[in-house]
C-alpha cells in the first residue's frame, strides 16, 4: 500500500512537471505579454514609463482607464486607413500566393515520385537562406537604375526605366515571393496525399478532367488551402520588413505604423493599442488556423 | 487539352514559378562580384566587397553576436519544443491542454511585432519591478527561443506522432521507469527531429530583424539588425558579399543534408529488401 | 491438433483475477466483472470478436490499465496496483514493438539492463535465448533487417529473456501471413513449452487459440461466455454464442417433448431430436440443439427410425480437397450444412445441385442448448 501511494506521488508529480515546463515557458513568454500589451494599452504615457493603472486611494485599489488611444485610433483616419489597406494587401497577397502555389503544388504532386524530393527541396532552399537579404535582392532588382531596367533598356524594349520601386507593386512582389513557400507546402502535403482513384473514378463516371479538377481535387485540397491561406495572410497583415524596404513611404501599412509609434514616437499605449486592434482583426483567422493546427497536434486515435 | 499540352504546361508552370524563387538570389550572388560601387550596374568580377567585408568590424561582430543567439536559442528551443511536443502528444487529456496547443501556435502565425512589442513591454516591467533582465543579449535570446520553440515543437510533434506508443509499453514493460524510458527509448528515436528542429531554429533566429530589433539594447546588433539598418538607406555592396557567404553556407547544408537522409532511406530500403529475400531462401 | 495440457504440471494458482472490470471515459465498458484462475505452467487463451476488451484485459494484467473495479493477484501477491516496470510479467506485443534504435542482441539484452544483470550472466543469458529462438546469426542485425516470422522470433526471446512469471502474448502471430502462421504456432509452443512459462494469449483465431492453449476463455462484450479446455468449449458449448463462435454450427430451434434422466426428445420443425443424455430441464422448455456439420452423415436413402434425420435439397456444395462442404435447404426454408470426409477420390455421396438428400446423426452428436 505504501508502495502504491510512494508510486503515485511519484507518477503525478513527474508529469505535472513535464506539462509545467512548457506551461510556465509559454505563459510567461506568450500569454502574460498580450495581458501587458492590453494593459498599456488602456494605460496613459508619462515622462519614461506607463503610468500605474491601479492607484490606490484611501485603502481602496482604483482602476483607471484610459481609452483614448482607442478613442484616436477609432477617430483618425491614417489608422483607419493603415488597418484597411494592410487587410487589403494581406488579402491580395493570398489570393496571388493561392493563383500560383495551387497550380505549382498540384503539379509538383503529380510529377514523378523520384523527382518529388527535390522539387520539395528546391521550394525549402530560399525558405532557409535569409529572408531579409532576398527581400534585400529585389530592390537591386526593381530599383530605377536596377538590374531588371538595365536589361531591359539594354534590349531595346523600353526607353525610359519603369518606376517599379516604392510603389504597390514592388511591395506585392515582396510579399508574393516571402510568402509563396508557406503556401506551397500545406497544399503540396495534402496534394501529395490525394487518392488519385477519386480522380479514376470520376473519370470513369465520364467527368471531363477540367470538372473532376473542381468538383474533386479542390474540395478535398480544402485543409491545404485554409492552412496556406492562413499562414500567408496572418503574417502579412502585420508585416514591418516588406514594406519598409520595397513598399516606399506611401505604401500605407499598420505593421509599419505600430513600429513608428514605437521607436520614433515613443508612443506606448498607442503602440499597445494598435497592437490590440491588429490582433482582434486577425483573431478569426487565428482561430482557423489553431483549430487547424491543434487537429494536426492531435495524437494519432 | 492533350495531356502534351498539359504536361508542357505543368512544366512551364513549375519553371516559371522556380525563376522567380531563384532569380533574386542569383542576381544578389552575381553582383557581389561586381566590382563597380553602383551595385546594379555590371562593370567587370573582382573580391573587392569580400576584401571590405572582412574589414567591416561592425558587421563581423553582429556576425559572430548573430551566430551565439542563434546557437544557443536554439538549444533552448529544442529543449522546451520537446517538452511541449511531448505534452500534446502523450498526455491525452489534461487541465489547459488546449490553452497550451494554442499558445504553442500562437508565435507561428503572430505577426512578428506584435511578438517583439508584447515581449519587450513585458521585459520592461520585469525590469521595473525585478530591477532585471537588462535589454541586450539575454532579451533577444529569449524571444527568438519563444518563437524557436513553437517551430520545435511542430517539427518533434510530427516526429512523436509517426512514432508507435507501443514502443513506450514495451520499455515499461521491460522495467524501465518512465524517465529512462523517455532517456532509452523516445530520446534517441527523436534524435532526428531534434537534429532538424534544432537546424531549423538556429535559421530562424539567424534570420530574424524585428524581434530583434524590439528585444535588443544599446551596443547589441545581429547581423540582420546591421543589414536592415544599411539597406534601408540604400544598396551596399558589401551586403551582396554576406549574402553570398551566407547562401553558399546555407546551400551546401541544405544539400548535404537532404542527400544524407535520401541515402540512408534508400539503404534502409534495400536492407528490407534484403531481409526478405534472405528468409525466403 | 489441440496439445494436451501438460498432466503432470504442478497445478496451482499462479494468476487470480477477481472481479476485474474496466470502464472507459466513465461509459465505455470494455472488461465486465471477469474473474479467472491461471495455474502454472498453464498456456491460458482469451478469444472473442474485434472490439469485446481482450486487449483491454491483457493490458490491465500487463498493467498499462488499471482496473476500474477487482483485483490482480499473482503468486498470491496482489499486483493491481504496480506499475508495469515492477510486475513480473512481459508482453509479447502485437506489432512485436522492437526497438529500432538497437539490434536484436540489445533488444534482447534491454530488460536484463534494467535490472542490471551482471555482464557474464547477462551475455549468457541473451545468448542462450538467441539460440532458442535460432537467431544466433542475427545477432547484429537491426529489426528492419529482418523478416517478419523473424521480428516475431525476436519479440518472444526479448520478452522471455527475464525469465518472466507470466508471458502475456497480444495477438501473436497476428502479424504475419497464413501460411507462416502455421509453422510458426507450432514453433512458438515449443518454444513456450521448453521455457515451461505460463502464458495468457489473446486472440480472435479460433483454430489458433485451439492449436496452443490449454485453456480457452471465450469472451463476448467484456465478460466470459465460457471457460474450458478447447474440446470442452468445441463438443460442449454452453450457450449459442460459443457454439456459434467456435467453429461451424447448425441450431435447430425446438421444445422439449420427452424429458428422462436417460435421454430426452426435441421436436424441431425439420426433425424430432433423440438426445442420448439427459439435460438439465423441463418438459415444454424451449432450447436449441446445436449440431456440428461433421458429425452430419448424408445419404440419398431414407434412414429407418424416426429420429434424428431429415430431409433437405442440396442447394449449393462448397468442395475445399479435404472434405466437402453441402449445404442443404429443409422444407421449413432452413439451410443447414453438412460436412463429409473425402475418404474416397470419387466424391463419396454423389450428390450434386437440386438432389434430395437426407441428413443423419447419432444421438450423442448433439448439444442441447438452454440459454
Ligand atoms: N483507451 C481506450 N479508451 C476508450 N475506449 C477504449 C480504450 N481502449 C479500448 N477501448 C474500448 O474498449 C473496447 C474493448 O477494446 P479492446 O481493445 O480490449 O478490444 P479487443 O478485444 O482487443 O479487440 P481487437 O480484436 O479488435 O483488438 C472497445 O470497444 C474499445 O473501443
Ligand atoms: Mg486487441
Amino acid at each position: 500500500m505504501n508502495n502504491m501511494t510512494n508510486y503515485l506521488r511519484r507518477f503525478f508529480n513527474g508529469r505535472h512537471l513535464v506539462i509545467g515546463i512548457p506551461y510556465l515557458w509559454f505563459l510567461m513568454l506568450a500569454l502574460v505579454p498580450l495581458f501587458i500589451v492590453l494593459k498599456i494599452s488602456v494605460s496613459e504615457m508619462e515622462s519614461t514609463s506607463v503610468s500605474n493603472m491601479v492607484s490606490w486611494s484611501q485603502g481602496w485599489p482604483s482602476i483607471k482607464l484610459n481609452f483614448a488611444s482607442y478613442v484616436f485610433i477609432g477617430s483618425d483616419e491614417l489608422y483607419v486607413k493603415a488597418y484597411l489597406s494592410s487587410l487589403n494587401y494581406a488579402l491580395l497577397t493570398t489570393v496571388i500566393c493561392l493563383v500560383i502555389g495551387y497550380p505549382f503544388a498540384y503539379f509538383m504532386a503529380r510529377s514523378p515520385k523520384h523527382l518529388q524530393p527535390m522539387l520539395l527541396m528546391l521550394i525549402m532552399l530560399p525558405f532557409w537562406t535569409s529572408f531579409l537579404l532576398r527581400i534585400y535582392a529585389w530592390k537591386t532588382l526593381l530599383v530605377s537604375n536596377g538590374v531588371i531596367n538595365n536589361v531591359l533598356m539594354s534590349l531595346g524594349i523600353i526607353k525610359l526605366p519603369l518606376e517599379m520601386m516604392n510603389t504597390p507593386f514592388s511591395l506585392m512582389v515582396g510579399m508574393v515571393y516571402s510568402y509563396l513557400p508557406f503556401m506551397i507546402l500545406p497544399l503540396y502535403a495534402n496534394l501529395s496525399k490525394l487518392d488519385m482513384r477519386y480522380l479514376e473514378a470520376a473519370a470513369d463516371l465520364g467527368t471531363s478532367p477540367l470538372k473532376a479538377f473542381w468538383l474533386i481535387t479542390v474540395p478535398l485540397s480544402k485543409a491545404g488551402i485554409i492552412a496556406g491561406a492562413m499562414l500567408v495572410f496572418i503574417p502579412a497583415v502585420g508585416e514591418y520588413v516588406i514594406p519598409e524596404l520595397l513598399g516606399g513611404p506611401n505604401t500605407l501599412m499598420i505593421g509599419r505604423v505600430l513600429w513608428d509609434e514605437f521607436f520614433s514616437n515613443n508612443d506606448w499605449p498607442m503602440a499597445s493599442a494598435v497592437a490590440v486592434v491588429m490582433i482582434l482583426l486577425i483573431m478569426l483567422p487565428m482561430a482557423i488556423y489553431n483549430k487547424y493546427q491543434s487537429e494536426q497536434l492531435e495524437p494519432k486515435p | 487539352m492533350n495531356s502534351r499540352m498539359i504536361n508542357w504546361f505543368s512544366q512551364s508552370w513549375m519553371v516559371l514559378v522556380y525563376i522567380f524563387l531563384y532569380m533574386p538570389i542569383v542576381t544578389l550572388v552575381i553582383f557581389s562580384f561586381n566590382d563597380s560601387q553602383l551595385v546594379t550596374v555590371w562593370s567587370h568580377a573582382s573580391m573587392r566587397w569580400y576584401v571590405a567585408l572582412m574589414g567591416d568590424g561592425d558587421l563581423i561582430s553582429a556576425v559572430a553576436l548573430s551566430l551565439k543567439i542563434a546557437f544557443f536559442s536554439a538549444l533552448i528551443s529544442v529543449f522546451f519544443g520537446v517538452f511541449t511536443a511531448f505534452c500534446l502528444n502523450r498526455y491525452k487529456r489534461f487541465v489547459g491542454r488546449t490553452l497550451l496547443s494554442s499558445m504553442a501556435a500562437t508565435p507561428l502565425v503572430m505577426p512578428d511585432v506584435i511578438v517583439g512589442l508584447s515581449l519587450l513591454l513585458m521585459l520592461v516591467s520585469m525590469q521595473h519591478w525585478l530591477g532585471y533582465p537588462e535589454r541586450g543579449l539575454f532579451t533577444i535570446l529569449l524571444g527568438h527561443a519563444l518563437l524557436g520553440t513553437a517551430y520545435a515543437t511542430v517539427v518533434v510533434t510530427s516526429r512523436l506522432r509517426e512514432m508507435d506508443s507501443k514502443l513506450d509499453e514495451a520499455a515499461m514493460d521491460l522495467g524501465c521507469q518512465p524517465l529512462q524510458v523517455f532517456r532509452l527509448v523516445t530520446l534517441p528515436l527523436l534524435l532526428p527531429a531534434l537534429v532538424s528542429a534544432f537546424l531549423l531554429t538556429f535559421t530562424l533566429s539567424f534570420d530574424d530583424v524585428v524581434l530583434s530589433s524590439f528585444l535588443s539594447g544599446p551596443g547589441y546588433s545581429t547581423m540582420p539588425m546591421v543589414i536592415f539598418s544599411r539597406a534601408r538607406l540604400g544598396l551596399n555592396p558589401t551586403i551582396n558579399a554576406v549574402a553570398t557567404v551566407t547562401i553558399v553556407v546555407v546551400t551546401c547544408a541544405v544539400i548535404a543534408s537532404s542527400f544524407y537522409t535520401s541515402h540512408q532511406e534508400r539503404k534502409r530500403r534495400r536492407e528490407v529488401a534484403q531481409a526478405y529475400s534472405d528468409s525466403n531462401k | 491438433m489441440a496439445i494436451a495440457p501438460r498432466a503432470n504440471a504442478v497445478r496451482e494458482d499462479l494468476l487470480r483475477v477477481e472481479g476485474v472490470t474496466k470502464i472507459f471515459d466513465g461509459i465505455v465498458k470494455a472488461v465486465d466483472n471477469v474473474s479467472l484462475t491461471v495455474a502454472t505452467g498453464e498456456i491460458f487463451a482469451l478469444l472473442g470478436g474485434s472490439g469485446c476488451g481482450k486487449s483491454t484485459l491483457l493490458r490491465m494484467l500487463a498493467g498499462f490499465e488499471a482496473p476500474t473495479q477487482g483485483k490482480i493477484f499473482l503468486a498470491g501477491e496482489d499486483i493491481t496496483n504496480l506499475p508495469p516496470y515492477q510486475r513480473p510479467i512481459n508482453m509479447m506485443f502485437q506489432s512485436y514493438a522492437l526497438f529500432p534504435h538497437l539490434t536484436v542482441w540489445e533488444n534482447i539484452a534491454f530488460g536484463l539492463r534494467r535490472d542490471h544483470m551482471p555482464k557474464a550472466q547477462l551475455i549468457e543469458r541473451v545468448e542462450s535465448m538467441l539460440s532458442l529462438v535460432q537467431l544466433t546469426k542475427y545477432a547484429k542485425r537491426k529489426p528492419h533487417q529482418l523478416s517478419g516470422g523473424q521480428q516475431q522470433r525476436v519479440a518472444l526471446a526479448r520478452s522471455l529473456a527475464k525469465r518472466p512469471k507470466l508471458l502475456l502474448l497480444d495477438e501473436p502471430l497476428g502479424a504475419l501471413d497464413k501460411k507462416l502462421r502455421e509453422t510458426t504456432q507450432l514453433e512458438l509452443v515449443n518454444i513456450i513449452e521448453e521455457v515451461g512459462v505460463t502464458c495468457v494469449l489473446v486472440t480472435h483465431d479460433q483454430e489458433e487459440a485451439m492449436t496452443m492453449a490449454s485453456r480457452i476463455a471465450v469472451m463476448s462484450e467484456g465478460y466470459f461466455l465460457q471457460i474450458g479446455s478447447p474440446d470442452e468449449v468445441y463438443e460442449m458449448p454452453n450457450s449459442r454464442q460459443v457454439a456459434d463462435f467456435i467453429g461451424n454450427v447448425n441450431i435447430f430451434d425446438g421444445v422439449v417433448e420427452e424429458d428422462e434422466s436417460d435421454h430426452v426428445t426435441i421436436r424441431s420443425a425439420d426433425c424430432l431430436h433423440y438426445v442420448g443424455h439427459g439435460i438439465s430441464g423441463n418438459s415444454g422448455m424451449v432450447v436449441g440443439v446445436a449440431l456440428r456439420p461433421e458429425k452430419i452423415l448424408l445419404s440419398k436413402e431414407k434412414p429407418a427410425g424416426t429420429f434424428n434425420w431429415c430431409e433437405g435439397e442440396v442447394t449449393e456444395i462448397a468442395y475445399f480437397g479435404a472434405y466437402t462442404t453441402y449445404h442443404l435447404k429443409l422444407k421449413s426454408g432452413k439451410v443447414i450444412k453438412a460436412q463429409e470426409l473425402n475418404n474416397t477420390r470419387d466424391l463419396s455421396c454423389g450428390l450434386t445441385w437440386g438432389d434430395s438428400a437426407f441428413a443423419q446423426w447419432s444421438d450423442l452428436a448433439m448439444v442441447v442448448l438452454t440459454q
